[in-house]
């Protein structure tokens, strides 16, 4: 059987002919029909046209075949949506229509016009989803593109990047600190750059910014980083899609390496008009404490630390007997903490407008003492239709939010403390938190100022705010059928302050008598977008979109410290400078980046069975060398709808079957500024007291810096089985990054450390596997299950002519000296690196047989036995060896979804893998001394009399070796969250006229199942820091919470 | 034409505006770059302000890094000083790096030997820069003149280090001008051509000012540069010009003396006096802009740790008798906290030198200056080289004589034998000496090393080897060009 198509109309002479040999088709067709219009009389010509149109937003659908039911007679919709029928039928009839992504619609027409609205399909594979500059139906799409559940999406979260947890695989979300607004460091597909930016490109309302919480530092503030993405709120987000292959992020070209996250907002629609308020609130609690000494263990440990050295105890028996557990320093920063949150939301919209208005306050303290985060926001966005071909429309966010974090402390102990919390867990037990007048203590004889851990948390003020305001606008104009011409101007103009003072009481500001300091950064963003794109359909087979433009995009950056110290009084804290006695250097900085592209795209489509992609972008970045500032990304996909083809399609239990390939070459940018110019830096000289400023080169120049490239293939199916009861989606990838934005070593001798090359390559492989079931619906009880799995191999294959190896610097200068990473060739990144122990020397004699890493005259029994991993009789640095990596085996996640008549359930598990931790805070808290508290298992060391193979004796700050004593199994399984819900019947929404109203209450990190010793195994002391993760350095420790809420729209 | 044709073509018009506003606007991002906050090169090295301030950089280096410590701020004194008999690690010496240099256990791969090496090319690449740069400008001729003296002057200082720790070396006389690696990579040469250089730069800074006032005070001298001289030639065992050149500098225009007071040498407020030849200058400038941390962790405070460097053995306390004015100076055993007033009583005894006393919460801002040359080694060096050309001549005892008098140590027994009086004044100045970088070097230069190091129990590894550091094994790992010194394995 033939379908006659649009085209006809065309070609007036053919089109008759078809239409005469159609009609006798009919007339041979109809007394073998069944239907209805048996009893219509023999043939008379009707005509019938009208227009198909979406039901959500009523735009008109080209390319709809709409057929007359029980016939073989079947037009389509030209590219403004209608259609005309000359037919033998009479009125009325039936008319079937359907389309890929739509719901399938049976009408009887009793005569012309017609307007026939398709309800789009609520089915993962027929979804319409958001692309790099543009939307796609999904059944077309040849990259590989996750889209986050519904689900997920409305859950309760402090910031957007935590919403990506779980939901996608391929999206490894590890939270770096449990700090209220802190990042979390996110991996797509594993990490490509070793020196360069690994965090993904976000987009939010086609406004691409890369979340570097860098540009929120001033260098004022101190402890944990503040999360540049915090700003948005959560609850305003409408859809995330995660591109995650060359054919999906190759439009992003030079920052499409990392992948893209695509975030839109919500929007109104037309012909409804809501007002949805939602609120929760709950509380938080740390997942557990450290196992430390208590008093009396510590004075004993002093004790023997003493005796070790031949000096006299410093506590008598008595002492020691009326010590008792002393003072417990966490339980005294740690705190039960309330988080709330409340928004207020209008969305609607009328035949030509839609329009969504938002308002947020979010308030979260922090489970550690006076630390909080606090958002307020307001989202405007609207669209207008001015005229049938022309659209203005604009996406606004303004937010204010405010950080206050724990402050790094560098006053008390002796070892190089990170941060506040190893100083709260270190002090010492025995000494006392409050004095007999109930005020903090500040005496602690074992410090060489006057001060107390938890004083320093209440007093010093280290507070981050954060103006953001980010929107674009846009007029679309329909130049000819089928071409858009859009032109669209964005802004982000992102402005922090940061604040800190610490008064004479602190141990950052004792010696100094108070100090304060202020700063100001600036990063201005502006964006403006061309883009033209073509629609057309041929004959109803071919579907054709070309996408065509010109981007550009500049950024400039400012900041500014300044700072004083020796304060008379601290009543001023840090908002008058002019009164403390003495200036700090104050510091300013400027930088700008441009960005200028070209992009363009074609999509084709045959029958929607077969898709094609081709996409390219060049981009030409300012922070390249003169010679290379001109990038290009091509990528190509193809995909396979085969569920069309016949012989899929007779087999019932498959929904839907496509296959996808794709192929393509994206960039990363991310190296900051300048690099490649050989830029000096003040090196100062004091000629007899007085300070001239001098001027050296901190590098030489490298005019063909350009772009790491990332290659990357991708093959995909995605299944649906029953009915799309069961959707299962299964991708393959490799990846390999040329051209590393790396700082090779070159010879010192030049006067120069490193160089900044493109030199050296990385490869990721990996498996993704994502399943949706819906195990039970139909009924009044449904469960839905998801589950996410995702494995990626990581390799570094090359790192230049002159090295295998290298330890990367890592911030920390104890964590420095130990370099516990080692990126090597064959390894992947994050690889830790370091001695094997094997137990304790027991004896003199075993240590007089056994090589030593110390001298044996310096080695005695008590001491950590190290492994000759190379049997050279020897231990030194060559026994260093593989200690296993921060990068999971495997990550994945559990949704399951319950819901019976109006309660609704959700349980959702995440774990990893096969990944280790170095933590480095059990190490410090192995490291005995005279002034800090130790772990626990410290109180069970070796002496003479206690042979033990695990704890060494005690001595003053034994030297500290990265070992595999201190590289733990990361892997955990977690619930991470459940949510017990329960929706409202009819009778009380009437009673208060509500459309809807929900509540709920939550529990986060309810249990975790997991061998990790720290705080938690989500963990990542050094945030977005590329080659330092894994590490456990006395991060902000994370937390469980209970909340309750409601959301309600009128 | 219809109204609605009209209004359609209106709004193209209005869609055609707006679109040529926008690309006028933002079409042409410049994508070159122009730093507005950092100095590029190419603009650099254009006027007299840019010359100054290149050479200052070059002194930088003396008191000044980025990511250690600063090169005469203690790096090079675990060199020169923990792998001696004077200096041991301390138990809050963290580094396992030190902990081997403080054991005599030290490899190739030994991060300490790697940053010293860094930082003394450092220096000698910023010379290089002014040395190269400064003559083709226009300014004042005095000034240029003195600028590329002064770098001169302190391109020996640090190639003179350089090949008296490692022997031979690459010697690196221009700055590199392109970032090919085969193009960056420079071989050993033989010392006696470093020391040519050393030599060659040297005499052409003889002829800087003999004195500089104000805040040039500080500057390489022309005296400085006899003194170096002088010691090049002590070093080469050239015993007949460096009694020469000592002669230079005691009868010169210089001025040179010993300060009466020995711990007028380690204050803050009697700095660059008349003994002072050249010091790497270092200042608390009330913590504006100080970026020099002078022996900053050698001091940690009034805790209950021990400083990260202690005296290898109480035999280097014990050169000292009670009345030698000088002990009290290089050790201390107690200390009064400035914020409470309590006297910090220590159990043994500390280096003190560089313990400034008026900033003792924030020590890493010491003012206290590092003599690298001073009178009183002059004087010390000139008894030295005329004792093995004649023996203890009465000219002999006065230089030493004069050291011993300022300490009240009395005159050295008269009559001595040449050897008696060598290993007196070997004696004199590791007394007058401690922690001040010449130890290793004074033990290396008379073949002392392995017979004094191995006398410290926990120092007996010393060997034959430990007469050159090993080539950092970083450099050979890139230039395998670079040769291994004999003893260390690759």
């Amino acid at each position: 059987m033939e379908i006659y198509l649009h085209a006809n109309f065309l070609y007036p002479s053919r089109s008759y002919k078809v239409f005469k040999q159609a009609v006798i088709l009919l007339l041979i067709l109809i007394p073998f029909a069944s239907f209805s219009q048996t009893s219509s009389p023999s043939v008379i010509n009707s005509k019938l046209y009208g227009k198909v149109v979406d039901a959500t937003n009523k735009q008109p659908i080209p390319g709809v075949v709409v057929r007359i039911k029980g016939t073989t007679h079947a037009v389509a919709t030209n590219s403004d949506g209608e259609f005309n029928f000359v037919t033998g039928q009479k009125f009325p009839y039936t008319l079937l229509v359907s389309f890929i992504g739509y719901d399938k619609v049976e009408l009887t027409v009793n005569g012309s016009p017609v307007q026939i609205e398709l309800k789009p399909a609520v089915n993962q594979l027929t979804d319409v989803v958001v692309v790099g500059y543009g939307t796609q139906k999904k059944s077309d799409i040849t990259g590989a593109i996750s889209s986050v559940p519904k689900e997920n999406l409305n859950q309760v979260s402090s910031s957007v990047d935590n919403l990506l947890r779980g939901s996608a695989p391929g999206v490894n979300v590890t939270q770096s600190s449990g700090q209220p607004g802190a990042s979390a460091s996110i991996r797509i597909r594993g990490g490509n750059s070793i020196t360069g930016g690994n965090e993904p490109l976000y987009v939010i309302d086609g406004f691409p910014v890369y979340n570097d919480n860098a540009s929120v530092a001033t260098g004022s503030g101190s402890g944990a980083g503040v999360n540049a993405l915090s700003t948005i709120n959560p609850s305003d987000i409408e859809s995330i899609e995660i591109l995650k292959d060359a054919s999906a992020t190759a439009i992003y070209g030079s920052r499409g390496a990392n992948g893209v996250i695509l975030i839109s907002t919500k929007k109104g629609r037309r012909g409804t008009s809501d007002v949805s308020y939602g609120a929760y609130y709950g509380q938080q609690r740390i997942t557990k404490t450290l196992p430390l000494l208590d008093a009396t263990q510590w004075a004993n440990l002093r004790n023997d630390i003493l005796a070790g050295t031949g000096q006299p105890p410093s506590f008598t028996a008595d002492q020691i007997a009326a010590l008792g557990k002393g003072s417990d320093w966490q339980s005294a920063a740690f705190r039960h903490a309330p988080v709330q949150n409340h928004e207020l939301s209008f969305t609607g919209g009328d035949e030509r407008s839609r329009f969504g208005l938002s308002g947020n306050y979010f308030s979260q303290d922090g489970i550690v003492l006076n630390t909080n985060f606090k958002r307020y926001s307001i989202r405007a966005n609207y669209e207008r239709d001015i005229s049938s071909k022309f659209k203005i429309g604009l996406n606004s966010t303004t937010s204010y939010s405010t950080t206050t974090g724990a402050a790094t402390n560098t006053g008390s102990a002796s070892l190089s403390s990170p941060n506040l919390i190893t100083n709260i867990i270190t002090t010492s037990p025995v000494v006392p938190i409050k004095d007999q007048n109930g005020n903090y203590n500040l005496v602690n004889p074992y410090t060489s100022v006057p001060s107390n851990p938890i004083n320093d948390l209440l007093s010093v003020i280290n507070k981050t705010n954060i103006n953001r305001s980010l929107g674009n606008f846009y007029g679309e104009y329909t130049l000819l059928p089928g071409l858009k011409a859009k032109v669209s101007l964005g802004a982000d103009l992102l402005s922090t302050k940061q604040n800190y003072f610490a008064g004479p009481n602190t141990a950052n500001g004792y010696a100094v008598v108070g100090i304060a300091s202020v700063g100001n950064a600036t990063v201005n963003t502006w964006l403006n977008e061309n883009t033209l794109t073509y629609d057309k359909i041929i004959d109803n087979k071919h579907f054709i979109n070309i996408l065509a433009g010109y981007t550009t995009q500049k950024s400039n950056g400012e900041a500014a410290t300044a700072g004083s110290k020796n304060f008379v009084s601290s009543a001023t804290t840090y908002n008058s400078l002019q009164s403390g006695s003495q200036t700090s250097t104050p510091t300013s900085s400027a930088y700008s980046w441009a960005l200028n592209s070209y992009l363009a795209r074609i999509n084709y489509s045959y029958l929607h069975k077969y898709n094609f992609t081709v996409s390219g972008r060049a981009d030409g970045s300012s922070r390249f060398g003169a010679g290379n500032k001109w990038g290009y990304f091509p990528s190509a996909g193809f995909s396979w709808n085969a569920v069309e083809e016949d012989f899929i399609k007779n087999i019932k239990s498959i929904s839907a079957f496509k296959v996808r390939l794709s192929a393509g070459e994206t960039g990363n940018q991310e190296i900051g500024q300048y690099q490649s110019l050989a830029t000096l830096s003040p090196v100062n000289y004091d000629f007899n007291s007085v300070l001239i400023t001098g001027f050296a080169a901190n590098r030489l120049s490298n005019p063909n810096l350009k772009w790491e490239k990332t290659k990357q293939y991708d093959v995909g199916i995605d299944l649906g089985l029953l009915d799309n009861r069961i959707n299962l989606t299964v991708d393959a990838y490799y990846k390999k990054t040329n051209d590393l934005l790396l700082s090779i070593p070159i010879p010192l001798s030049t006067g120069y450390s490193t160089s900044l090359q493109n030199i050296g390559s990385v490869q990721n492989k990996g498996l993704e596997l994502g399943i949706n079931t819906e195990n039970i619906s139909g009924g009044a009880f449904t469960w839905k299950t998801s589950l996410v799995y995702a494995l990626n191999r990581n390799k570094v294959l090359n790192l230049g002519a002159t090295q295998t190896s290298f330890f990367p610097a890592v911030p920390n200068g104890t964590l420095g000296i130990l370099q516990p990473v080692n990126i090597k060739v064959g390894l992947p990144l994050g690889t830790f690196w370091g001695y094997k122990t094997a137990g304790i020397f027991q004896s003199a004699a075993e240590i007089t047989n056994s090589p030593t890493l110390d001298t044996k005259a310096n080695t005695k029994p008590g001491d950590r036995k190290y492994v000759d991993t190379n049997n050279d009789g020897l231990i030194t640095a060559a026994d260093k060896t593989n200690l296993g990596s921060s990068q999971p085996k495997f990550t994945g996640s559990f949704i399951n979804n319950f819901s019976y008549r109006h309660v609704d359930l959700l349980v959702f598990f995440q774990g990893s893998y096969g990944n280790k931790i170095y933590n480095a805070l059990r190490q410090q808290l192995e490291i005995t001394n005279l002034s800090t508290n130790a772990s626990a298992s410290v109180a069970d060391r070796w002496t003479p009399t206690n042979p033990t193979n695990d704890v060494a004796r005690a001595t003053n700050s034994p030297v500290a070796q990265m070992s595999d004593r201190y590289i733990e199994n990361g892997s955990y399984l977690r619930l991470k969250k459940v949510v017990l819900g329960y929706t409202f019947n009819g009778s009380l929404l009437n009673k208060i006229r509500a459309k809807q109203l929900r509540i709920y209450v939550s529990a986060q990190n309810l249990a975790t199942i997991t061998k990790y010793k720290g705080y938690d195994p989500e963990v990542n002391s050094f945030e977005q820091n590329n080659t330092s993760q894994g590490i456990d350095f006395g991060a902000y420790p994370n937390y469980k919470t209970f909340l309750v809420g409601l959301n309600v729209t009128f | 034409m219809s109204l609605s044709n009209l209004i359609i073509k209106t709004r193209m018009k209005k869609i055609y505006i707006l679109i040529g506003v926008a690309s006028i606007l933002f079409s042409c991002n410049k994508l070159d770059e122009k730093p507005a906050s950092v100095i590029v090169k190419e603009q650099f090295f254009k006027t007299q302000g840019d010359a100054v301030a290149g050479v200052t950089a070059v002194y930088g280096e003396l008191v000044s890094d980025g990511t250690e410590q600063p090169l005469y701020g203690r790096e090079i004194n675990f060199l020169t000083d923990m792998t001696t008999d004077d200096l041991s690690a301390g138990p809050s010496a963290i580094n396992p790096n030190v902990r081997a240099l403080s054991s005599v256990t030290y490899t190739a791969t030994n991060d300490r030997v790697q940053v010293l090496w860094r930082q003394l090319y450092t220096g000698i690449s910023r010379a290089n820069v002014a040395i190269d740069q400064i003559p083709a400008m226009s300014f004042d001729e005095t000034v240029r003149k003195r600028l590329v003296l002064e770098a001169k002057f302190l391109r020996a200082l640090f190639y003179f280090d350089l090949v008296r720790l490692w022997g031979d070396v690459p010697l690196v006389l221009h700055d590199p001008t392109s970032t090919d690696l085969n193009s960056l990579k420079t071989n050993r040469s033989p010392a006696a051509d470093v020391y040519k250089q050393i030599i060659a730069d040297l005499n052409d800074a003889k002829n800087l000012p003999a004195s500089y006032s104000g805040a040039d005070i500080g500057r390489a001298t022309g005296g400085a540069a006899k003194a170096l001289l002088l010691k090049v030639y002590l070093t080469q065992k050239d015993w007949t010009n460096a009694v020469a050149k000592a002669k230079e500098i005691i009868n010169g225009p210089y001025g040179y003396g010993l300060v009466a007071n020995y711990g007028d040498l380690f204050n803050k407020a009697t700095k660059n006096g008349k003994e002072h030849i050249f010091s790497a200058q270092f200042d608390s400038n009330g913590g504006l802009g100080n970026t020099s941390t002078l022996m900053g962790a050698a001091f940690t405070g009034f805790g209950v740790s021990v400083p990260a460097d202690i005296p290898a053995d109480s035999s280097v306390y014990k050169q000292f008798s009670a009345n030698d004015t000088r002990r009290a100076v290089t050790f201390y055993t107690s200390l009064t906290n400035p914020s409470t007033g309590v006297v910090k009583v220590y159990p043994s005894f500390y280096f003190g030198k560089y313990v400034d006393r008026t900033v003792l919460l924030t020590s890493n801002q010491s003012g206290i200056n590092f003599p690298i040359i001073r009178y009183a080694d002059v004087l010390l060096m000139y008894s030295e080289a005329l004792n093995e050309i004649g023996g203890a001549t009465t000219d002999a005892y006065s230089g030493i004589n004069q050291v011993r008098n300022r300490a009240n140590t009395g005159d050295l027994t008269p009559g001595l034998s040449q050897a008696a009086f060598r290993d007196s004044l070997y004696a004199e100045r590791r007394r007058e000496f401690v922690q001040e970088a010449q130890r290793w070097f004074d033990l290396a230069r008379t073949g002392k090393l392995v017979e004094a190091v191995s006398k410290v129990a926990t120092k007996t590894n010393v060997s034959a080897k430990n007469y050159l550091f090993p080539i950092p094994q970083s450099e050979i790992s890139i230039n395998a060009g670079l040769t291994q010194n004999p003893g260390y394995t690759n």
